[in-house]
């Protein structure tokens, strides 16, 4: 075994050869407009509204952050997109993984109409008004975080691709737990979910991505502003300065408009770029023993 | 996930359109209503677009402990920001909700909110002596041109009499050339031209994606037709607004036949198309008008990029772009051109109709705190608090009718309460902008238009106006910025329209413009 | 282990099942008597409990909203007040002549983005695989990830920069033509380049998502499978083709079919940003999306506009259950519904 892995690492296939290649290739069309982006949210506008962006903050310019961040709401914004992604994330992954699970396992009469029942949301859609009136008027939710939350506790995407992973776990495990007299319950938590971290840490990912991500239910459904979420407060910052020009306002903002664009994704991207590496563990780790050891 | 995100995105941009599906749960809507009324009237939730102004707090404080000792309520004003303002207001109206004021405006739903009832008639109230703060201000024509069919459907929010498009120029540019001051379009033309030639890294006049339909329709002047400069006396007539244009015969009083006729008949219109197309090879605009926002070619403007930019008789384009261009361009200086023949005494033509109003929901818990609100609002003392914020703090009074600006508090006036004698000036505001800003001011320097408070009613051509503003978009935009050349592209748009229902469009404003001729008689 | 779970197959049952309920309601006499399931799944459907709920409220209920597509909507009747309508909403999109170009456009664009995203994202997956230096694949693997947050707005701005400059004269594709001594091309207002310019947009947006879909699917593959295969000699190429990618196949079925379900929904938020109201790019460009949002957001016209939304779901629909009828023929164990 370690034999014939030092041989596969000593030839170096052209197959890895053109894999090196073309994936440093996307990476780098990738990073280029990153950098282009975060380079160009340090430049000074006037040289951003020559050119239309920059490689090199030059000349430096922090205007565009100070207009983000001076403002007395983004200390409570970041508290109230931090809520809405955790806990957001917490409950999404529970109430996905569940009905994942159960649909994954086949079950006679089960397993196919849940599996309809999940997907037909996917197509149609009853629209805002409805949902506008289901949550204000029916559950009174307005101005609670939990208004953003709840509308997008299930996405039924994720829910196929975990159940197409949950139906790839080895049967003979399960079915020797079984044996062994778990319950499916206990299965389901100390077989089957441990077994599938790296799903998991995909759809917490793109769950908190879209938690992060999310303005248009606190538009709707949050006028408090000590409750904005972060994207909201951005949103309406870039919607000021796009339309100052248009607008009949006592005071225009002089806001840079270039460069704001830029730096609001940068600000965007942070935090999610942190949490990233966490999530990353999982499936590179698995892919690393796949890969090496194979 | 990502099927889900652009089919959310499809309902978020989609505005009004994403109201798609209208749920039965809105006729369960009012019987479910909250109880607390009661408290609805001492609270008024007003609708207001755009950001949070920074500062508000203090503002909001200071206006609610003054109003809470004057009239006895307070207000909570809702900022909505202006991407979603136009679908957000409309859905707080379909769902009946009780909030008291809006902004409204025929850019946005108001047509469609006046025809299913959900707006206050306030012509009576507005004229029958019990708001007199609010009547003082308003000026009779402004109310008599402003009402539809004989109804006030809001309070007109306007800082002038009448609104002329014109530019903003870099008078440094022109006086480094020779000229000293432009008052006709030939001048105009040559400036352009000289930038050009002696400033060739600066594009004379950059355009924005939303003025295609200031470029050469008049209305009652367009900014590259020169004959709506030569005669300012005629302007467009459309079911909606970004379709297509028609022009009522210029006799029709006489008549009582309003004869439309679609855009490219009237006179001088072909060739500023013409005019335009040879701008756009010559580089005197820029060729990426279809693609580019308002906010990037002001942008362009306020760092030297370009020489010129649109402007509005509103006295506020020397506020918005000064201080940025100043600061990118040591030495550059603004002049407002306004290339009217005949300049101040040209009696261009005025439909005076406002461009927004502040609405009252006819589902609104009080109306009458409503207007008193307005009423209040008519008072100078407390119109200087709201608009310019804390004296002292945000702004400091310059004279008797300007301001300083200390912080940047910016409140939507126009939204709420924007009255004409009491706005006052920025400190900022150039000389030239003055003086036409003041001329705009005045009713008597304008035109009464034959069509004025002719407001057409789009409901039975509905589908046929859908497709016509979709020809439009295809085919006219490209043209109206220079895009296309101008004999293929008008034979195209003709072809199109006329295929969408040019003809049924015309029979049926032919017979509501004849309608309304009647009533004016 | 294992060797157990071969013998036990038929599962006898000498536990007790703590969630469930000692009698046994719902196990049909029908089932497939292969494996007779004693056990009520009842503890199971308790985990499905939650996201039912969601459902139930969140999204079914709603659609009684769906009715105003048949109604002549107005906002102070509401939606049983307002008159019906019958199918004169749906006359509104199909009575324009543009409807064959605008159908044939979303369908077009719809395929190409579908196929071109999940082909880069395997590939993606498959390639990344063969990379084992960790840093740099970790690297990789966040870089590629990033052009997912970036705002359709930016995205327009940057191919702004690309293909036209400030300006609209000139751009760094321009640039590069000139260097070739290639004649320079108005990219703004020449509609042929535009559905090849939104894939390779589509590409770069959605390429490093979708891949992650994949890795997490690769690792699901079995240690041993490889193991195998380099027993038996195979390279690595031949091992990540007769491997990984045909084990990676249950996942492409199922992004697959839910991309066949939506292929009538254009991209609006991506090409509404890009393309605009540029009426020039519009034969190649227009979706039914964008048609609908342009055409109605004057008027507001809910009525037509919830008739050409239901169309798009029927349509949807119908796709949705042809492609899971031949998924079932061809490749059973893939099958999502």
């Amino acid at each position: 075994m370690s034999t014939s892995t030092a041989a596969g690492r000593r030839t170096v296939e052209p197959f890895t050869v053109i894999s090196v290649i073309c994936v440093t290739v996307f990476g780098l069309l990738c990073l280029i407009p990153f950098w282009m982006i975060i380079a160009g949210s340090f430049t000074d506008e006037s040289k951003l509204s020559v050119s239309g962006y920059s490689l090199f903050p030059d000349p430096f310019s922090l205007e565009a952050y100070r207009t983000i961040f001076t403002g007395p709401a983004v200390l409570s914004a970041y508290r109230a997109s931090i809520f809405i992604t955790v806990v957001g994330t917490a409950l999404s992954l529970a109430a996905t993984s569940g009905i994942s699970w159960v649909i994954a396992r086949r079950l006679p009469y089960i397993s196919r109409p849940l599996a309809i029942f999940t997907y037909i949301p996917m197509l149609f859609t009853g629209g805002l008004v409805p949902m506008y009136l289901l949550v204000t008027q029916y559950l009174n939710l307005q101005n609670s975080l939990f208004a953003v939350i709840l509308p997008l506790l299930v996405a039924p995407f994720l829910v196929f691709i975990q159940v197409s992973f949950f139906r790839q776990l080895p049967e003979e495990i399960l079915e020797s737990a079984r044996v062994d007299g778990a319950s499916e319950l206990r299965i389901f938590f100390q077989i089957g979910l441990p077994l599938s971290k790296p799903i998991l840490a995909v759809i917490a990912l793109f769950y908190a991505v879209t938690y992060w991500n999310e303005w248009f239910h606190a538009l709707l459904f949050i006028s408090d502003t000590e409750k904005y979420p972060l994207q909201l407060l951005l949103q309406n910052l870039i919607s000021s300065v796009t339309n100052a020009a248009t607008l009949p306002q006592s005071t225009a903002q002089a806001a840079p408009v270039y460069q704001l664009r830029l730096a609001l994704t940068a600000v965007t991207i942070g935090p999610i770029l942190l949490a990233y590496p966490f999530a990353q563990r999982y499936f590179v780790k698995g892919l690393t023993l796949g890969a090496t050891k194979g | 996930m990502s099927a889900n995100l652009s089919r959310r995105g499809f309902l978020a941009a989609g505005g009004g359109l994403s109201l798609a599906a209208v749920l039965g749960l809105s006729g369960c809507g009012d019987s479910n209503s909250d109880s607390s009324s009661g408290d609805g009237a001492k609270d008024l939730k007003l609708l207001l677009p755009g950001a949070v102004p920074d500062g508000w707090a203090a503002v909001l404080e200071a206006v609610n402990k003054k109003l809470q000792a004057d009239l006895g309520f307070s207000i909570t004003p809702q900022f909505i920001n202006w991407n979603n303002y136009g679908s957000q207001a409309l859905l707080k109206f379909t769902a009946g909700e009780k909030f008291e004021t809006a902004l409204q405006a025929r850019w946005l739903n108001m047509a469609q909110l006046v025809g299913s009832g959900s707006l206050v008639d306030v012509g009576p109230l507005v004229t029958g002596g019990k708001y007199p703060n609010l009547q003082k201000t308003l000026n009779d024509k402004l109310i008599e041109l402003n009402k539809w069919s004989g109804k006030l459907w809001g309070i007109p929010q306007v800082n002038s009499a009448g609104r002329i498009h014109h530019f903003a120029i870099r008078q440094d540019l022109a006086e480094k050339y020779g000229i000293t001051e432009i008052t006709d379009y030939p001048t105009l033309e040559k400036f352009w031209y000289d930038v050009k030639q002696r400033d060739p890294r600066v594009t004379p006049i950059a355009l924005s994606q939303n003025q295609s339909n200031l470029t050469c329709v008049p209305g009652p002047v367009a900014m590259f037709n020169a004959a709506s400069w030569e005669n300012a006396n005629r302007i467009a007539q459309s079911f909606s607004g970004g379709s297509m244009p028609f022009f009522l015969a210029e006799n029709a009083k006489e008549t009582g036949s309003s004869d439309p006729v679609p855009f490219w008949e009237l006179d001088g219109v072909v060739d500023a198309l013409r005019t335009i197309r040879k701008y756009y090879q010559d580089g005197i605009i820029n060729r990426d008008a279809l693609n580019v926002d308002a906010a990037t070619t002001k942008g362009l403007f306020t760092n030297g990029q370009t020489a010129s930019a649109w402007a509005t008789t509103d006295g506020l384009s020397s506020t918005t772009l000064l201080p940025g261009l100043q600061k990118a361009v040591k030495g550059a200086q603004l002049a407002n051109v306004v290339p009217l023949k005949g300049g101040k005494s040209a009696k261009p033509n005025q439909t005076f109709q406002a461009d927004n109003f502040t609405v009252l929901n006819a589902k609104g818990a009080s109306n009458e705190r409503a207007m008193q609100l307005e009423d209040w609002l008519s008072i100078k003392e407390n119109h200087d608090l709201i608009s310019y914020g804390v004296e002292g703090k945000d702004w400091k009074p310059v004279g008797a009718d300007k301001f300083e600006q200390l912080s940047t508090y910016a409140f939507p006036g126009f939204a709420l309460c924007w009255r004409t004698s009491l706005e006052r000036r920025s400190a900022l505001m150039t000389e030239s902008e003055a003086d036409w800003f003041s001329w705009a001011q005045d009713y008597d320097n304008f035109t009464v238009d034959t069509f004025a408070s002719f407001i057409p009613d789009v409901n039975p051509v509905k589908r046929e106006e859908a497709q016509i503003s979709q020809a439009f978009t295809q085919y006219g935009n490209p043209l109206f910025f220079g895009a296309v050349d101008v004999d293929a592209g008008l034979d195209k748009l003709k072809k199109a329209v006329s295929s969408a229902g040019l003809d049924k469009l015309q029979t049926e404003l032919a017979k509501q413009a004849d309608e309304y001729l009647k009533t004016v008689k | 282990m294992r060797a157990n779970s071969l013998v036990m197959e038929s599962g006898s049952e000498p536990g007790t099942d703590d969630a469930v309920p000692p009698q046994r309601p719902a196990d049909p006499p029908r089932t497939p008597a292969k494996r007779p399931r004693r056990r009520p799944p009842l503890g199971l459907v308790l985990l499905a409990l939650p996201a039912i709920a969601f459902f139930v409220v969140f999204s079914y209920a709603p659609m009684a909203g769906l009715v105003v597509a048949f109604k002549d909507f107005s906002i102070s009747d509401g939606v049983f007040g307002s008159p019906w309508s019958g199918l004169d909403n749906f006359r509104y999109f199909f009575s324009t002549g543009d409807a064959p170009r605008i159908l044939a456009n979303t369908l077009f664009l719809n395929t190409l983005f579908l196929g071109a995203t999940l082909l880069t994202g395997i590939t993606l997956a498959v390639m990344l695989n063969e990379i084992r230096v960790k840093l740099f694949k970790r690297a990789i693997q966040s870089v590629i990830f990033f052009p997912y947050f970036v705002s359709p707005i930016v995205i327009s701005i940057i191919l702004q920069v690309l293909l036209a400059g400030v300006g609209g004269s000139g751009g760094a594709a321009n640039d590069l033509l000139h260097v070739f001594n290639l004649p320079q091309v108005e990219w703004y207002t020449q509609p042929g380049p535009w559905p090849w310019i939104l894939t390779v947009v589509k590409i770069w947006q959605l390429g490093g998502y979708l891949s992650i879909i994949f890795l997490a699917a690769i690792t699901a593959i079995p240690e041993e499978v490889y193991e195998a295969g380099m027993i038996d000699g195979a390279s690595r190429t031949q091992m990540a083709f007769r491997i990984t990618v045909p084990l990676l196949r249950p996942t492409a079925a199922v992004l697959l079919v839910l991309g066949i379900g939506r292929i009538f929904y254009g991209d609006f938020g991506t090409i509404y940003a890009i393309v605009g109201d540029n009426g020039t790019l519009f034969p190649t460009t227009d979706v039914i999306d964008t048609y609908v949002f342009r055409s109605l957001r004057q008027l507001g016209d809910f009525g037509s506009t919830a008739a050409v939304g239901l169309f798009q779901s029927v349509v949807g629909f119908v796709l949705v259950v042809l492609a899971v009828l031949v998924q079932r023929r061809y490749a059973k164990e893939s099958s999502i519904l």
